[in-house]
């Protein structure tokens, strides 16, 4: 395994703003390491878990444990915790996150210390653990399972948003309402925790911050609707660093407004990924494979370039009603607005709000091909997906394609598999391109 | 008195007869075929011509392996688990672990102080981590089955064999030797492949000293190395480590006797004269 | 007909019962797990049907919808609903139970949608403000029920639905107390048969069948022979006989379970109260299923001893030796609960088998060795 260590997992990424990621995420473990110093709480948090400008606003550090697990992945030093996750009994098709966190804390609690070599110095103890069932069921249920490791206080919340079929008009006081509610019970626990009271004028500000960032990240979004690509996804699966992990903060707002300044120089300029642009591909769904992100880089080496994403995006900007004075019951229907975004027009439609979503992808951004990555131990950003091809064949042509691997367990990979899925779907995206 | 232990693995079959001093008196090991019935009775009555014994000289008879339920003349069925627990225990009483690489499994077996099994674990329904995943790349790499802990055992380095499906790491296999890889390197990345499966799965149990390695994996020299490696420290091989589950099974059919337990059924013995 | 080959009898043939009320014209609902009170679908004159796999059959179908990497329990019911095996079902309701129920809900109801087709949304989280939620959600199913089936809700009927289904676990209860002496009674096999047979009938008819098997069970001779390990079950779904033969088969008595289609979904009475949906309320979310979470307490500790209390008071009063926990793969909740659970048994000094199995029996017997060699362990 030596010599594999220097292997290249990276992708090459076309902006400046991606490339300054990485300096990003190291400061994310270093800014915890630090806080600690200066006495204040860490928490283990979860990516959109809705709560983040709260965190912000009562100075608490976000140490995000499914960004570290992608980050080992990336450096390819996960199998050590993998393994000590296995060791301890948790079952080798569990979300492979949870098992590196938990590897990673069985790890540190054993050995008394951050583990050797630990990637970008690794994760301290946290103060606080703040899970949340948003997205998907790991998300409590792993930070349940760290009280075997560590005895910080822990809070979860529910997220909660209703079915598509739903009438929104009948049951948007009830969602809002009950979102309201589990904010507040979070509040008070991180009151009890800090001994401070939150301060609502920081919390608009923080409010104001995150909304700013994330509407500068959607416009960097629509800029990139231009021909050629010269944003691809890779740039986006850095991006996201600072949009969900930065959330509430001025370094997301100018780290943003730096990146839609570069999109648009480089499209006045026409600086794109790749020199003949034969094939726009629209990464459909699935977290990413952390361990081989240079798969891109292949793709673009055929001429092929992922120009847009449905994965790890930022939710479409939400206009919430005026009236609306308190911002906790803002972060309440910023929630409730944010999930239920397509549902109207998925009922009017496919009936399907991630297939609306990836409709108007495919229009918008003039989309040859669809690729979505199943990974065998993510059931909530896989399971739907051969039904969402399945819906979407209704209305389009288009070549539709699902890669098999993980998000991290490289055991699951199969390099020669993929060279040859890949050749059969650039043949049929050719085939599509010049029909006979 | 004697006692028989019979193991029906999925690819050999073992006998083993001892004497109430736990000694061995004969010992036979057979390949398993299609048939277990038959062979069972086949490999017993081979072992009892060449101790020049009758079946009623045998004070319990006792089988185990996957093929135990096969064995019409058995007094009792025990697992491997239990078998292979007691059967290494007579042969290295500072037994903690057992590390068991058979054909179509590979289990960890922990002992108690007292000598008797306190956990175990077995691999999950797939070839990685068997003696099945060795001998699907052997063919693959067209080297013998038998050459291949010799073979590994000359690599300056190991390389690395990331998949733990085995139709995967056949397919990385080929890959590898597209690159150029050599074929010793690449038996010793497979052992490490199979060392790293098994150990991990074995740590669950909480490794301690002494670890017995036994099964047909035992008897691969580079593997065993590679096993060292992960374990971290030397561990024991038996001096024949595919018999260890039927001396145990026969050691525990001694030790029910011992305990007051009589044959409770006749033993079905017709079927020997109609196999010759 | 005694009330054993009965029994057999609509365990074997599935839906039977369901299907004839179905063709008599009566409204078959059918859902998943235990978030969907039967009490609801009852005062509504409807029949509840839980859904089951077949773990005897192949997922052949299901592949062209969803993905291998999904619980294969939820893949083998949709299995069966795309080759037609659930056409009886009027209703079709789902609650958010997990990732993958959740996803099912929509694969099911846009592939083969049943006439009325509804989603519970149900909290993961745990207290006052999620009691509400969930109650707003029971009323949103009732209006759904009473859109669909042009009656008026009466809670007069739901009061006289929770009184026949409280009496129902009484008998439930009653009947696992046979299973408390040594050797118990009645067969780990034989009860999930009749919990099999109760999910798709009637329950003043599963409760006549209850008191039949009873009765047969206390005038045949009582079980004799060698002291065996007594096994307590944890997991999710086992809705087939196969896994606990093999384990009684192995030598072994099956003699209590924390599984949703055992005691997890009838234990705990649902309170009489004066509006009755506070009582199913305070019943139904408070089901001790992984999915749910907890407040965490102060200490490790309190923590486990608040999540597991009830498994302790379990092995303790049916004199549990060992314990077997079989679950589905790609359970992610159960997966992540399982460790806890074992540390907090191992503490009480109990065994514990984890096993991760497929919903097939084709598989099965491949777990037998394992299962012996824990009983081996354990005596």
């Amino acid at each position: 395994m030596e010599e594999n260590d220097q292997a290249k997992t990276t992708a090459t990424k076309g902006t400046d703003a991606a490339r300054k990621v990485r300096a990003m995420v190291k400061n994310i473990y270093k800014s915890c390491h630090d806080a600690q110093a200066e006495g204040k709480k860490v928490a283990y948090i979860m990516v959109s878990s809705q709560y983040d400008e709260i965190l912000r606003a009562m100075d608490i550090v976000p140490l995000p444990t499914e960004n570290y697990a992608g980050l080992c992945a990336a450096k390819r030093d996960m199998d050590r915790f993998l393994t000590k996750a296995e060791e301890d009994g948790y079952s080798q098709v569990l979300c492979s996150y949870a098992r590196i966190g938990l590897g990673f804390d069985s790890m540190r609690k054993d050995l008394g210390c951050m583990p050797e070599n630990a990637p970008d110095g690794g994760m301290p103890l946290p103060d606080i653990i703040l899970g949340s069932s948003g997205v998907c069921d790991p998300r409590f249920k792993w930070f349940q399972a760290c009280g075997r490791f560590m005895t910080a206080p822990t809070y979860s919340i529910d997220v909660m948003h209703p079915a598509v079929h739903c009438d929104l008009n009948a049951v948007r006081d009830h969602y809002v309402r009950y979102q309201k509610e589990q904010f507040e019970g979070l509040i008070a626990f991180l009151e009890k925790q800090t001994g401070k009271p939150l301060n609502k004028e920081r919390l608009w500000e923080t409010i104001r911050l995150g909304d700013e960032a994330w509407r500068l990240w959607y416009e960097s979004d629509l800029l990139r609707m231009s021909k050629p690509c010269v944003m691809p996804s890779q740039d986006h699966f850095s991006v996201m660093v600072p949009a969900y992990y930065y959330s509430g903060t001025q370094e997301a707002v100018d780290f943003f407004q730096d990146l839609v300044n570069e999109v648009k120089y480089k499209i006045e300029n026409k600086l794109a990924v790749v020199k003949d642009e034969k094939y726009r591909i629209l990464y459909g769904g699935g977290l990413p494979p952390w361990h081989t992100m240079w798969f891109f880089n292949y793709f673009e080496s055929f001429g092929a370039v992922f120009v847009i994403e449905n994965q790890y995006r930022g939710f479409d900007p939400v206009e919430v009603p005026g009236h609306v004075k308190d911002p906790v019951e803002f972060l309440a229907w910023r929630t409730f607005l944010r999930y239920t975004k397509r549902h109207e027009q998925a009922r009017a439609n496919s009936g399907n709000p991630v297939v609306e979503r990836i409709l108007d992808l495919i229009k918008d951004y003039d989309i040859d091909g669809v690729f979505f990555h199943a990974c065998r131990s993510c059931r909530a950003t896989t399971i739907g997906q051969i039904h969402t091809k399945n819906t979407l064949g209704r209305y389009t042509d288009l070549p539709m394609t699902q890669f098999v691997s993980d998000m991290v367990d490289l055991r699951d990979y199969s390099e020669a598999q993929w060279k040859a899925q890949i050749e059969a779907f650039l043949e049929a995206l050719a085939a599509r391109k010049r029909p006979l | 008195m004697n006692f028989a232990g019979i193991d029906i693995g999925s690819t050999m079959t073992k006998v083993v007869i001892c004497n109430e001093h736990e000694q061995i008196v004969t010992a036979i090991i057979g390949p398993t075929g299609a048939e277990h019935r038959h062979l069972a009775l086949a490999v017993m009555d081979e072992a009892l011509k060449k101790t020049g014994m009758v079946f009623d000289q045998l004070g319990f008879i006792t089988a185990t392996g996957y093929g135990r339920i096969n064995v019409p003349f058995a007094d009792k069925q025990i697992t491997e688990i239990t078998c292979h627990a007691r059967g290494v225990r007579a042969v290295v009483p500072s037994v903690r672990i057992v590390i068991d690489i058979g054909g179509q499994d590979s289990k960890g077996i922990k002992l108690g102080l007292d000598g008797r099994v306190s956990n175990f674990v077995m691999n999950d329904k797939c070839a990685a981590g068997t003696g099945r995943f060795l001998e699907v790349i052997a063919e693959t790499l067209g080297i013998n089955l038998a050459d291949m802990g010799d073979l590994s055992m000359q690599a300056q380095s190991a390389v690395q064999i990331s998949n733990t499906c085995t139709v995967f790491a056949e397919h990385e296999v080929t890959s590898r030797l597209a690159e150029g890889a050599k074929i010793p390197e690449i038996c010793a990345g497979l052992h490490e492949a199979i060392a790293g499966r098994v150990v991990n799965m074995v740590r669950t149990l909480g490794i301690e000293k002494d670890v017995v390695v036994t099964g047909g994996g035992a008897k691969n020299r580079g593997l065993v190395k590679a096993i060292e490696g992960k374990v971290g420290f030397p561990v024991l091989t038996p001096p024949e480590p595919l018999i260890t589950g039927a001396l145990g099974a026969a050691l525990m059919g001694k030790d029910l006797v011992e305990k007051g337990a009589v044959p409770d059924h006749e033993r079905r013995l017709e079927g020997v004269t109609f196999f010759k | 007909m005694t009330s054993i080959t009965q029994m057999e009898d609509l365990y074997t043939q599935r839906g039977k019962r369901a299907r004839e009320l179905h063709a008599a014209g009566q409204k078959v609902v059918g859902y998943f797990c235990c978030f969907v009170p039967d009490e609801i679908i009852a005062a509504f004159d409807m029949i509840p049907y839980r859904i089951q796999g077949c773990m005897s059959e192949p997922i052949d179908r299901a592949d062209a919808h969803i993905e291998p990497m999904a619980c294969p329990f939820a893949r083998s019911c949709f299995n069966m609903a795309i080759k037609g095996d659930y056409s009886f079902l009027d209703g079709f309701v789902v609650p958010h139970s997990c990732d993958t129920i959740e996803r099912m809900y929509h694969i099911w109801r846009e592939n083969t949608p049943a006439a009325f087709n509804h989603f519970l949304n149900v909290p993961h989280m745990m207290g006052p403000s999620s009691d509400a939620f969930y109650r707003k959600e029971l009323e949103f199913f009732i209006k759904a029920l009473e859109d669909w089936s042009g009656k008026t809700f009466d809670p007069a009927k739901l009061k006289d639905a929770i009184k026949l289904y409280n009496q129902r676990r009484a008998r439930l209860r009653e009947l696992y107390a046979l299973r408390k002496p040594d050797p118990p009674l009645v067969s780990g096999a034989e009860i999930t048969q009749l919990l099999v047979a109760g999910m798709g009938m009637p329950a003043d008819e599963h409760i006549e069948l209850i008191d039949g098997l009873i009765g047969e069970i206390m005038r045949r001779p009582q079980p004799k022979g060698p002291k065996q390990p007594r096994i307590f079950i944890w997991g999710n779904e086992i809705d087939d006989t196969a896994f606990i033969k093999l384990v009684e088969e192995s030598g072994a008595s099956v003699v209590m379970d924390d599984l949703c289609t055992g005691s997890r979904f009838f234990w705990d009475d649902v309170p009489e109260t004066a509006d009755p949906l506070d009582g199913i309320v305070s019943r139904y979310l408070h089901i001790h299923c992984p999915r749910s979470y907890k407040p965490a307490a102060e200490t490790r500790e309190d923590d486990l001893e608040n999540r597991f209390g009830y498994i302790g008071e379990f092995v303790k009063t049916w004199h549990a030796d060992g314990v077997i926990f079989y679950i589905i793969r790609y359970c992610d909740t159960c997966e992540l609960e399982g460790p806890d659970l074992r540390e907090y048994l191992n503490v009480k000094g109990l065994p514990v088998l984890m096993i991760e199995d497929d919903y097939s029996t084709s598989t099965i017997g491949q777990l037998r060795t394992r299962v012996q060699a824990f009983l081996e362990m354990i005596v």
